[in-house]
């Protein structure tokens, strides 16, 4: 029977290699607007290795601005707030400070579960196109699943989420 | 049950399971745990590695690289699943075992890594250490050898002056006792050579691995010489006396070939000197039995052989005196501390004895030998005393060098990165405005420590979270092992990390500088 089932195992892991696969913690839209808004689904697959998931940390970099993230059923919301590096424009208003990091905390997202994680905000209109990278970080009892690497290279363990910034054509949009 | 009932049962509950199966819950596996655990020192060989992964994974690759850097491809001797097991092979040696695997995750990610372990005692510990650990074939090496180089000067050298002039029945019938001997002796010292070699006990012998391990070092090709050379005494005593002369040349060839001598730099020069120094002693030393024998019971043949013997002497002894004198330079280096460690002081006491035994010598040659071969009863009673004083130095001088055999050189020591006071392999490592510097001590296959020192480019100390290691090479087919480093206060170590093998390897280093930075930074190496 274990032969069995270790075939079986082999099996659905040939399986699951033909279907798309959703390892990492990524983004559900993974191309932006320079100088828009954008609404950001960060897609939590798994916990830290077996273990449950109790908080989510997810840093938001210079150049995202006028952040707002979603209240979670279950989870306590904390929102780090610092200066900016560089000051910008929203509405007429110079904005010179904002939230620097989103902490979703005290919840449980077992390994075996799925979850998203939603916040919005606007791109700075001085960004250059190309990957913008949100850095995450799930943390467990025991251990962290840490999605910061930027070097781009695809086989890393733990890329951080990303999406592809690209011109805004259609002018000032929200 | 039939086969294909089987198959086509595991297939149903494949698709059953895959459907059942989010996608979106299979992450890139993460190893959970190892059987043997890494850096494990086992006492006896396990059976089967068990990798325990947090999701089902299959192996696509599985090496096993062994201590003497042999690798085994195990991939069909692999279960996967959830947990992979290898079924190692039985014959698995002492010493340190790299299994470098690579899996797929549902996801298909492809997870390297490498289990290290080791079983008995990690490698690339110092020699002494193996030869301590099993005296008896220390011992039996030692032994051996001695009564091979006694076989060599005596069988070989005394064919060589049977072959010059007429020599009494017994001295024959000992160096073609020896010679014979001689053939026995050369397979058995090969054997326990390699025993040492891998560091197994006496029992090892009985396997092929001592043998292969032994062809393979410098002996291999001295000891065919050396069969050779003993095959072409046996036949100079029976048939040919000329072939003597070629069995010379061989047996010095062969220790020209092997042994820490011959291989010292400049090769040319000390190549040439231990020929020569071989060649002289043979003949030198395999004289001196006929002519004890001679001068015991003198007789037809005794003044012949005398003369003979002072004829072709100084032409044995000055080149190897000449040669002795370039070898002790060349191992030694000019006089200086060196000549006080444990290879020193068997060189001195061999070189005391060697003065004992050349005085004998031209005591023997310019005051003994012309009334002796005049016929005059005291001075032939003298000889004798002299060249049995002569054969008893000979035997201690023959122990000594066999004794080397145990104590590098000091020109090895020097060479050798092995011993405590060689520095540390010094690493650069740097990526836009991260540095670190880092050492690897000793820098020698083995377990080895690795000290890192993190710094922004103009070198300012940077603190930071984490430090991991990831050592691997591509050339030797060795996936990366991973080791975190622990914090000492601003400095960073990876202690008990298992170098398996020499070569060119690649280190990474994974540095969490906050809890949204991480840094990679990555060198290239070799590693003597």
């Amino acid at each position: 029977m274990i032969r069995t089932l270790v075939r079986a195992a082999v099996a659905v892991a040939t399986l699951a290699v033909v279907a798309p696969a959703f390892a990492h913690a990524t983004l559900e839209v993974q191309q932006a607007r320079i100088g828009a808004s954008y609404k950001a689904v960060l897609r939590v697959p798994h916990g830290c290795g077996a273990e449950a998931t109790h908080t989510v940390r997810v840093q938001i970099p210079e150049g995202f601005f006028a952040v707002k993230p979603m209240p979670k059923a279950g989870w306590d919301l904390e929102i780090v707030t610092g200066p900016y590096a560089n000051a910008y424009e929203n509405h007429g208003t110079q904005v010179t400070e904002g939230v620097k990091e989103l902490i979703w905390k005290n919840g449980n997202l077992p390994n075996e579960h799925y979850d998203e994680f939603v916040f919005r905000g606007t791109f700075a209109g001085t960004l250059e196109p190309g990957v913008f990278y949100f850095p995450a970080v799930q943390e467990c009892a025991n251990g962290e699943e840490a999605w910061i690497d930027v070097t781009g290279n695809p086989d890393v363990d733990g890329p951080a989420p990303k999406l592809e910034l690209v011109k805004n054509e259609a002018g000032h949009g929200h | 049950m039939h086969p294909i009932w089987r198959h086509l049962r595991a297939l149903c509950l494949a698709m059953i399971l895959g459907v059942l199966t989010p996608s979106g819950a299979f992450a890139h596996a993460q190893l959970l745990s190892s059987m043997p655990a890494t850096n494990a020192v086992l006492e006896v060989a396990p059976a089967v590695v068990e990798l325990a992964f947090n999701e089902p994974v299959t192996a696509f690759a599985v090496t096993l690289i062994g201590p003497d850097g042999s690798r085994a491809d195990l991939l069909e001797r692999t279960t996967s699943g959830q947990t992979l097991v290898v079924a190692l092979p039985a014959d698995l040696g002492q010493g340190t075992h790299v299994l470098s695997y690579r899996v797929v995750s549902l996801d298909s990610h492809p997870v390297p890594g490498t289990l290290v372990f080791s079983v008995g005692a990690a490698s690339g510990e110092p020699a002494a250490a193996t030869v301590a650990a099993d005296r008896l074939v220390g011992s039996a090496l030692w032994l051996t050898r001695t009564l091979l180089y006694l076989a060599l000067f005596f069988g070989v050298g005394g064919a060589v002056f049977g072959a010059l002039t007429s020599v009494p029945d017994a001295a024959r019938r000992l160096s073609l006792a020896l010679a014979v001997a001689g053939l026995g002796l050369v397979p058995l010292h090969l054997g326990l050579h390699g025993l040492d070699v891998i560091g197994s006990d006496i029992a090892g012998l009985l396997e092929p691995r001592p043998w292969t391990a032994a062809l393979a070092t410098s002996l291999g090709p001295s000891s065919w010489l050396w069969l050779a050379a003993f095959a072409l005494a046996i036949l100079a005593w029976l048939r040919l006396p000329v072939l003597a002369w070629v069995a010379l040349a061989l047996a010095a060839l062969a220790l020209a070939l092997s042994g820490h001598a011959g291989a010292a730099a400049p090769q040319w020069l000390t190549r040439i000197s231990v020929f020569l120094h071989g060649v002289g002693l043979l003949f030198w030393l395999g004289a001196l039995p006929p002519l004890l024998l001679h001068l015991a019971r003198p007789g037809p043949g005794t003044a012949v052989a005398l003369a003979a013997f002072s004829r072709f002497v100084p032409v044995a002894i000055a080149p190897l005196f000449l040669s002795g004198l370039v070898l002790a330079v060349v191992q030694l280096g000019l006089p200086g501390p060196a000549w006080i460690s444990a290879y020193g002081l068997i060189l001195a006491a061999k070189l005391g004895l060697m003065v004992l035994l050349f005085g004998l010598a031209l005591w023997n040659r310019l005051v003994l030998t012309a009334p002796a071969l005049a016929g005059d009863v005291k001075p032939r009673r003298r000889l004798a005393l002299s060249i049995r004083a002569e054969l008893v130095i000979v035997l201690l001088v023959l122990g000594l060098v066999a004794g080397w055999r145990f104590t590098p050189p000091p020109r090895a020591l020097a060479e050798r990165p092995a011993i405590a006071d060689s520095s540390p392999l010094l690493l650069h490592l740097m990526a836009g405005n991260d540095m670190a510097m880092a050492t690897l001590f000793p820098p020698r296959p083995g377990p080895v420590t690795l000290d890192i020192a993190l710094s922004d480019a103009e070198g300012v100390p940077v603190p930071a979270q984490a430090v991991t290691a990831h050592l691997s090479s591509s050339k030797l087919g060795i996936e990366p092992i991973t080791l975190p480093a622990t914090d000492l206060g601003g400095a960073w170590r990876v202690e008990n990390l298992q170098v398996p093998l020499s070569g060119d390897w690649r280190l990474e280093l994974e540095i969490r500088k906050s809890r949204f930075e991480l840094v990679r930074l990555a060198t290239e190496f070799q590693l003597p």
